[in-house]
């Protein structure tokens, strides 16, 4: 049951951060309102106003970048739904769509937003994992101007980032992977929401066409693990030990990548398992994720099934 | 607020305080009992509704969202006394027990169907992932949304 | 009577209910509003054990739009405690709150925002104190006492010789014992023995609990419940208010599921009571936590030792259960001890030592759950039987099959014979899981029984109406909460009285209207209830041959039913013309009356089991061995029923009970920290999906038509249940080699298991 609150439906990002910045503690930004509206019910946020961000201009847009034209900028109000729909997503940031085809729930994907998503930093989220390999970026409004932090930055911790109260947060922008980049998502766990994420980009030279070396060589490796630490994390210990390396001597590194990424966790004992085993099963699905990216690298498409699992 | 919309094909005007959620609204204001309030929290979907074609969870749904906008809810699958064929492929398959989940489960089925005419059993799997039902094992529901779907092909 | 072909029992119709659930029109007790209804909230314990020092509740009283707030120090108007073994529950916490979740005081509102908002003005005294959260820590010694007096026993026979230990936490305990288990252990050649854990797990009806009430101005009371069991209720609510049965009327809509939830008293007190100190109708409708708040299955530790002899012949078993049954006993005592008299399964064994606890706890209390304590007892002998086989060297269906009780065997003096053939559900079951074949090389493949008894003695009376126009009322108690006894119920009265289905009627449970029955649980509604509808649907058939007998001077016996007429070898008398004869007129109506009732007998548990519940499962599993996750790939049950009335119902019901005993196999369990539950939400409480399902998934009856019940049924539904983990252990273990003794098999157990037989090089 909720209690009774204002909504406040601005047009434009000025109006809505005005508000917020007049209202303070006292209002909080509304998109789909699946995690809003689910914690003011369990009654652990009592916001009395709700300041509607969906009909904000731009807020409901996917498109690129106009700076760089390459980049890619999701609102803050696009739906999950509409990241898995959109074709200039499919075309630029195919895993991106491919993920958001598996956040949560049918219903939740057709009204819970992008932007809804990453400002509760639920450390269990899908997509805050998956766009730090993306390079991402968010737009910041409020009063005093306009910030653009990378994620990393943003999300501090368990539903903790670094907005402000009197700030908004307007878009998400992502860095497309060049061409000849294999990726993989994985997510396992048996909860309604995932105990961990792995999200592995690897990126061939494709200078040199069929050459001996050439596209068979990792000239850069993003990989990164969600859900088990505070905060999804890059592994740069596991990226360096697959960089510049063939993909036909991937098994071997990615044992190794996954080993430096399990040691690079820092889970804790939960619901969702014990710390040990959580940073065991880091090492067996950053392993997996590499496994199903090279395969990609090479046209293949793993067959593999792993139950409690999740490949995108 | 006064808000605009077509509930199962009929116009209404309603006057909705901010909070109200869509599925009380249904419930209490125009007695569409249908929906059913379970977990209320996103995850059993036995208050699906749809909204424009799109299953969401009304237990968590402003009601003003659905300005504008058109719901539908199980009571307004069949035309008349003649039920939609997904209503008929479940009597037949003895896919509904307690009901309780049955009309969740017979609007997201309504919602894949519109996207997918042809959905494979992992289609369906995948689609069914946010409906809870502890009677059946699922295997008679999800026979009865491929037999649908044959159906209407 | 003639050996004529059934038309309509044996055939899979839809159910009668279907048309009323795909349209949304059927009604749930939170479906219903009534004028001046007021809606009730509940504020609960946020302690697992606390001295309730002072509650407050004048604020909340005093609020604009509240119509009573009561907390348990009010309830000096009613008797406040119920509970069918014991009535150890108050209707809100009286001095000491003794489960985190467990009512203390209670608002009745114009809506729900006002009843929690007042909520909000009730202040409460809380001093904590230290909790018994597991069976070993209110075992201990000295171990703080959940109950510190011994409260007086509830209304059931079965239940007059309850034991508990004054001083400890034991709330009751069982002895049973045929033979000399001891001495035989000692002589046997193998003896295998080990103690499985059984988690606590909450039956997830989607319909969580619900109960409107209204007192009418004679002082009368109605109460629309989703209760199993209103005939139960009304006892509980006729003592606590001191009114005689007749002015209690409970009335029971649709069920959202219930699987033991909702069986005895559970928010119906509550609700009554505000209802009678709001002077309105009021409606309490539990959220899915306050379902976890409510009751639970009684989490268990079993320790076994069974002893066979070198040829396989098993001779003794000796079993020490304590179940842990929460802050109240609830039905707990009858859980553990009907458990445990069947904790020898579906085998003959000469020498038997069985010995039980009820064990109060610091938790949300244990009651009744689809398998009622047997669960429990069948995880662990089932293991054990497969360890036993190893043992001896011997395949485990073979090692079964060898100890099976035969049908006509007696399972213990006074008991009801064995009524169905154990082998043959085994045979089935091993041939559609392919058990003589060799599985693929990433699978593996187990098999368990089991066996159970139902409630006994019980009662189960049936009205059956012939109305002048030839159709058919039946009136009957048993709730229909998703199984499909309203469909079975249906089938029956058509088939004796060779009516269309259409042309009868089951009337909603209402004990102002239909007649008594004791409990829709314990698989026991075909068998009982149905049986009593055919008794007295023959009843008025046997008035409609008399009236035909009569007026066409034909002998009965010369007579039968066919397509809605009397007919004799030339003639043939329409219901209608038959009901204008005997009255005259075009009126009047026949009434049959069914009561089966079987008594009290010499068996060990005071009553004869109606029947046996009988079945077999088969499992095929694979493990992905880096994560520990089990996958059951593929999983044959097959249940002995006497007669499937509706085997397209009965398939459900069984297919549904093989996926929720995947839940506590594979996902389930309310997991405790610090005196708190951590995961009282589907959130984190994880029931299975579609997706879990297996994807081949068989069910399979074995039909000798050999039951009490109506045209040789026997109870079914629990029986597909209990043999999942075991079975699905047991294909771990001849997958892996590794045993697991705790359940649910989540990844991360199976995992460590896997990882302690094989470290990782």
């Amino acid at each position: 049951m909720l209690r009774p609150f204002t909504l406040h439906r601005p047009e434009t990002a000025e109006e809505a951060c005005a508000l917020l910045a007049g209202l303070g503690e006292e209002a909080a930004a509304y998109a789909g309102g699946t995690e809003l509206l689910l914690m003011m019910k369990l009654g652990l946020l009592r916001p009395r106003h709700l300041v509607d961000v969906k009909r904000i201009r731009g807020f409901g847009d996917i498109g690129l970048e106009p700076l760089s034209g390459r980049r890619l900028t999701i609102g803050a109000a696009v739906t999950h739904r509409a990241v898995e729909q959109s074709a200039l997503v499919r075309a630029r940031c195919p895993l991106v769509s491919s993920v958001a085809r598996h956040v949560a729930n049918v219903r939740v994907r057709n009204v819970g937003t992008v932007g809804g998503n990453l400002a509760f930093a639920d450390p269990h989220s899908d997509l805050a994992t998956l766009f730090l390999t993306l390079d991402a970026s968010v737009e910041l409004l409020s009063p005093r101007g306009r910030r653009e932090l990378p994620l990393d930055d943003f999300v501090r911790g368990p539903w903790e980032t670094s907005r402000a109260s009197d700030e908004l947060l307007g878009s998400v922008t992502l860095t497309p992977w060049a061409s000849d980049t294999a990726a993989a998502y994985v997510k396992f766990g048996v909860h309604e929401r995932p105990t961990l994420a792995v999200a592995a980009a690897l990126r061939l030279d494709g200078t040199t066409g069929a050459g001996r070396n050439g596209r068979d060589r990792i000239v850069e490796a993003r990989v990164a693990v969600g859900c088990v630490s505070l905060k999804p994390v890059r592994m740069a210990a596991a990226e360096a030990r697959l960089t510049d390396l063939s993909i036909g001597d991937l098994d071997d590194a990615a044992r190794a990548a996954a080993d430096a990424a399990a040691a690079g966790v820092d889970p804790a004992d939960d619901l969702y398992g014990s710390a040990d085993y959580k940073r065991e099963m880091v090492a067996v699905f950053v392993g997996r994720a590499l496994r199903i990216a090279a395969a990609r690298a090479r046209g293949a498409e793993s067959a593999a099934r792993f139950p409690h699992t999740v490949v995108a | 607020m006064t808000i605009r919309l077509v509930v199962n094909g009929r116009p209404r005007d309603l006057e909705v305080a901010p909070h109200a959620l869509l599925l009380d609204v249904l419930r209490d204001t125009l007695d569409l009992k249908g929906a059913k309030r379970s977990c209320d929290t996103q995850v059993c979907g036995a208050c699906t509704v749809l909204v424009d074609g799109l299953a969401v969870s009304a237990c968590t749904y402003l009601a003003v969202e659905a300005d504008g906008r058109s719901v539908l809810t199980v009571e307004g699958l069949a035309d008349g006394e003649s039920l939609h064929p997904l209503q008929r492929a479940f009597v037949e398959a003895g896919a509904v027990q307690c009901g309780f989940c049955t009309s969740g489960m017979l609007l997201t089925a309504k919602a894949m169907l519109a996207e997918n005419r042809t959905p494979t059993r992992d289609d369906v799997l995948h689609y069914l992932r946010g409906s809870l039902c502890r009677c059946t094992g699922y295997r008679k529901i999800v026979d009865a949304v491929l037999a649908a779907a044959e159906t209407a092909r | 009577m003639s050996a004529r072909p059934l038309r309509v029992v044996g055939h899979p119709v839809p159910r009668v209910d279907a048309i009323e659930k795909v349209t949304g029109r059927a009604r749930y007790v939170t479906d219903l509003t009534l004028p001046g209804m007021a809606h009730a909230k509940v504020l609960r314990s946020p302690y697992a054990h606390a001295r309730v020092r002072r509650v407050d509740v004048t604020r909340a009283r005093a609020r604009p739009g509240v119509f009573a707030a009561l907390a348990g120090a009010d309830l000096t108007w009613c008797d406040p405690y119920y509970g069918p073994a014991y009535r150890d529950r108050p209707v809100l916490a009286i001095g000491v709150a003794r489960y985190e979740g467990e009512p203390v005081a209670a608002v009745a509102a114009v809506d729900e925002a006002t009843a929690e908002e007042a909520l909000e003005l009730i202040d409460v005294d809380y001093e904590p104190l230290a909790p018994v959260m597991t069976l070993e820590e209110a075992l201990a010694e000295d171990a703080p006492l959940v109950h510190a007096g011994q409260p007086p026993a509830g209304h059931f026979a079965d239940l007059s010789t309850l034991r508990p230990r004054p001083g400890t936490n034991i709330c009751h305990q069982f002895q049973f014992a045929r033979g000399d288990a001891a001495a035989a252990l000692g002589g046997a050649d193998v003896v295998v023995e080990d103690a499985y854990r059984f988690p606590p797990v909450q039956h997830v009806a989607l319909e969580p609990h619900a109960a409107v009430a209204a007192w009418d101005e004679t002082g009368a009371l109605t109460l629309w419940a989703s209760t199993q069991n209103p005939y139960s209720v009304r006892v509980e609510l006729a003592k606590m208010f001191d009114v005689p049965l007749a002015r209690i009327r409970v009335v029971v809509p649709h069920l959202g599921g219930g699987f033991g939830s909702k069986t005895y008293a559970k928010l119906e007190p509550l609700a009554a009571t505000l209802a009678r100190a709001a002077a309105r109708p009021v409606r309490l409708a539990a959220s899915v936590p306050e379902a976890f708040q409510t009751v639970r299955r009684c989490a268990s530790r079993v320790a076994v030792r069974a002893g066979f002899r070198r040829d396989g012949t098993l001779v003794a078993v000796a079993c020490d259960a304590d179940y842990d049954v929460g802050a109240y006993a609830d039905i707990g005592p009858r859980v553990v001890q009907k458990g445990t008299y069947t904790a020898t399964g579906p085998y003959r064994v000469p020498h038997v030592r069985l010995e039980a606890r009820a064990v109060y706890t610091n938790t949300t209390p244990g009651g009744a759950f689809r398998g009622f304590g047997v669960p429990q007892l069948a995880w662990a002998l089932e293991s054990l039987f497969d360890v036993a086989a190893d043992r001896l060297d011997r395949d485990p269906v073979d090692l079964r099959r060898q100890n099976f009780l035969a049908h006509g065997e007696e399972f213990a003096p006074g008991d009801t014979p064995i009524d169905g053939k154990l082998e043959e559900s085994l045979s089935r079951a091993a041939e559609a899981i392919g058990w003589t074949r060799a599985p693929a090389a990433d699978r593996g493949r187990g098999v368990a029984a089991m066996l159970k008894a139902s409630v006994a003695p019980s009662v189960s009376e049936a009205i059956v109406r012939l109305h002048a126009d030839g159709s058919v009322t039946v009136l009957a108690s048993a709730v229909e909460m998703g199984q499909g006894t309203r469909t079975v119920l249906t089938q029956i009265a058509a088939e004796v009285l060779s009516v269309p289905l259409a042309r009868v009627t089951v009337v909603q449970p209402d004990t102002a209207v239909t007649p008594y029955d004791q409990t829709t649980s314990s698989s026991r509604s075909t068998a009982m209830t149905g049986r009593a509808v055919q008794v007295a649907a023959e009843d008025v058939r046997d008035q409609l041959l008399a009236i035909a007998a009569q007026n066409l001077g034909v002998a009965a016996r010369e007579l039968a039913l066919a397509d809605g007429a009397v007919v004799a070898p030339a003639r043939r008398l329409t219901y209608p013309e038959a009901l204008a004869l005997k009255f005259g007129m075009s009126g009047g109506e026949l009434i049959g009356r069914g009561v089966i009732a079987p008594g009290r007998t010499a068996a060990p548990l005071g009553g004869s089991t109606p029947f046996w519940e009988m079945a077999v499962g088969a499992a095929e599993v694979s493990v992905d061995e880096e994560t520990g996750a089990v996958r059951v790939e593929r999983y044959v049950s097959v249940a002995d029923v006497g007669r499937a009335i509706n085997p397209l119902l009965l398939e459900g019901q069984d297919e549904g009970g093989v996926v929720q005993g995947l839940g506590h196999t594979l996902l389930e369990e309310m997991l405790y920290a610090d005196g708190h539950l951590l995961n009282g939400t589907l959130l984190v409480y994880r029931v299975p999906r579609a997706d879990d399902t297996p994807s081949e998934l068989e069910c399979h009856f074995v039909e000798n038509a050999d039951g009490s019940g109506p045209f040789g049924a026997k109870g079914a539904g629990e029986g597909s249940l209990i043999p999942v983990s075991p079975a699905v252990a047991n294909a771990l273990a001849r997958l892996t080699g590794v045993r697991l003794r705790d359940l649910p098999l989540t990844p991360e157990r199976v995992w460590r298991a896997l990882r302690a037989r094989s470290p990782r090089a």
